[in-house]
């Protein structure tokens, strides 16, 4: 992806009824116009309870909306499973959160997505609700987000997210700094980006500077939040707490299976390779005394955050899947920030990194060993 | 009471060059616990960290991983990205009140019967310090 990192294009979209109406007539555009064959966005689901990203290449097809504060699945697996096999020849479209481009970002270092003839379309995130909060309601629950009136209704992982701006992606749609009622930003990030805005005709924002302070606010707001709920969480589980705290874990895999960077094809705990003869457990409780049974599920948690901590993008889905309602991001927001800093890695962030474990430098190696 | 306590020990040894360490060791009559049970690997980097949680998840009090020196792997890289694993996994279980000393990992060539010895008989000690698994 050409990146035009510096070189600033920043556009607006006129709120015509409401925000995620513009969004959609924008989408609608980029379908007749040509500039793409489909989109992928958020779309309400008939009955109203809910919104997935939704496949659309019919203009008159297209109800998106993007803004609905809802994360069911990571529109990051999506595109992974779109473009893993092989990627669409013709042009495709996909609006994201910025959570589900930092887990994309990942996928495409693993191998799992390929980004050719597709058009990232980042969205600023003013969090999810869970699905049982969004499913309760009858207001209208895009608007009271989009304007942070719902704040305390947010999941655990939105109120502490890394980073609600979205990053790697060709255009951004920007509600940050905006007067949701009148005008959405449209910032084009990619050569990419620049040309599908300059082919509608688009027209340029005033407000620039003024977007670039919400950012940087919400950003730094963000990390405050994240800091001090690390530092809340770590003092009420701490480590000698932690073995308890999957007590109740009912070995589902739920966690593993929503995860968008949980990356192994086929998962070792789904094998039959824990699977053994009824004297080798007779042997195995001998040595311990006792067991609780499925005797894999600590080791499952532990080997799961073995393999997703570094790529973690703490979009909270596990915690979300979990049928225990184990509360995992109170640990894996404090376990990935630490394994994430060990590497001086940040997942999501530059495509060009590569992940730490596949990386090794000759001249790092005593280095590393110190830590 | 921390005496008396006799710590099972887990030791993946590749085969070019630890495993043939301990082999040496062995031949040459050095002494070292006998509380350790080798599994020969291709290479440490065969090693995947679930190996060792399972281990310690059974009950084994600590895990030896030894490869080639920096260097000397024959695949090139598996003892460097072995050793990154190794960082990883060890915050992990730190994260988690496990100890981080109850795995180990350590370069051991061939020729260093002498070495092998010494490591396991201090990760033998260490261990007798650290007390039982929590994991147990
Ligand atoms: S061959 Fe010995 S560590 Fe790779």
């Amino acid at each position: 992806m050409e990146s035009l990192r510096g070189v600033k294009m920043i556009y607006e979209l006129k709120v015509e009824e409401d925000a995620p109406m513009t969004v959609n007539n924008f989408l609608k555009e980029l379908l007749t116009e040509g500039e793409v064959d489909a989109v992928i966005a958020m779309t309400e689901t008939p009955s109203g309870k809910s919104a997935f990203p939704t496949m659309i290449s019919h203009p008159e097809k297209l109800s998106t909306n993007v803004f609905a504060p809802l994360l069911p699945v990571s529109t990051g697996t999506v595109v992974s499973k779109v473009t893993k096999v092989k990627p669409p020849k013709k042009t495709l479209a996909v609006v994201l959160r910025s959570c589900e481009l930092r887990a994309l970002t990942e996928l495409v270092k693993l191998n799992q997505a390929d980004l050719e003839n597709i058009i990232l379309i980042g969205v600023d995130c003013s969090g999810t609700l869970s699905m049982d909060t969004y499913q309760g309601q009858d207001q209208d629950i895009t608007e009271a987000v989009l304007k942070n009136e719902s704040e305390d209704d947010l999941r655990t992982a939105c109120l502490n997210c890394k980073d609600p701006v979205p990053k790697n992606a060709d255009l951004v749609i920007g509600t940050f700094g905006a007067d949701t009622d009148k005008n959405l930003f449209l910032d084009a990030k990619t050569e990419k980006g620049a040309e599908i805005v300059s082919a509608l005709g688009m027209d340029e924002s005033e407000g620039e500077e003024v977007r670039e302070k919400a950012v940087q606010d919400i950003r730094d707001e963000k990390e405050e939040n994240r800091k001090a709920f690390i530092q809340e969480r770590s003092e009420i589980e701490g480590p000698d707490k932690l073995l308890e705290f999957f007590d109740t874990c009912v070995n589902c895999h739920n966690c593993m299976k929503v995860c968008p960077v949980c990356y192994c094809n086929e998962c070792i705990f789904e094998s039959s390779i824990f699977d053994l003869e009824g004297d080798k457990y007779m042997k195995k409780v001998e040595g311990k005394g006792a067991y609780k049974t499925p005797t894999d599920s600590l080791l499952f948690q532990l080997t799961r955050f073995n393999h997703m901590m570094l790529s973690c993008v703490g979009c909270g889905l596990c915690e979300q899947a979990c049928p225990s309602d184990i509360p995992l991001m109170d640990v894996i927001t404090g376990l990935a920030d630490n394994a994430q800093e060990l590497f001086e890695y940040e997942p999501g962030d530059d495509p060009e990194e590569e992940l730490p474990l596949v990386v090794y430098r000759e001249e790092e190696f005593e280095d590393v060993e110190e830590r | 009471m921390k005496d008396d306590f006799e710590p099972t020990v887990v030791a993946f040894l590749c085969n070019w060059c630890s495993y043939a360490g301990a082999d040496l060791a062995g031949t040459s009559r050095l002494k070292y616990p006998e509380n350790v049970r080798s599994i020969r690997v291709m290479c440490s980097g065969r090693v995947d960290p679930v190996f060792i949680l399972e281990a310690l998840n059974e009950g084994i009090d600590g895990v030896l991983v030894a490869g080639c020196h920096p260097g000397d792997c024959h695949y090139q890289s598996g003892n460097y990205k072995t050793n990154r694993k190794m960082i990883l996994l060890k915050k992990l279980l730190t994260d988690f009140n496990v100890d981080s000393d109850r795995v180990r990992f350590e370069y051991i060539s061939a020729s260093e019967g002498q070495k092998f010895a010494d490591v396991v008989t201090d990760f033998v000690g260490t261990l007798k310090e650290l007390g039982p698994s929590p994991l147990k």
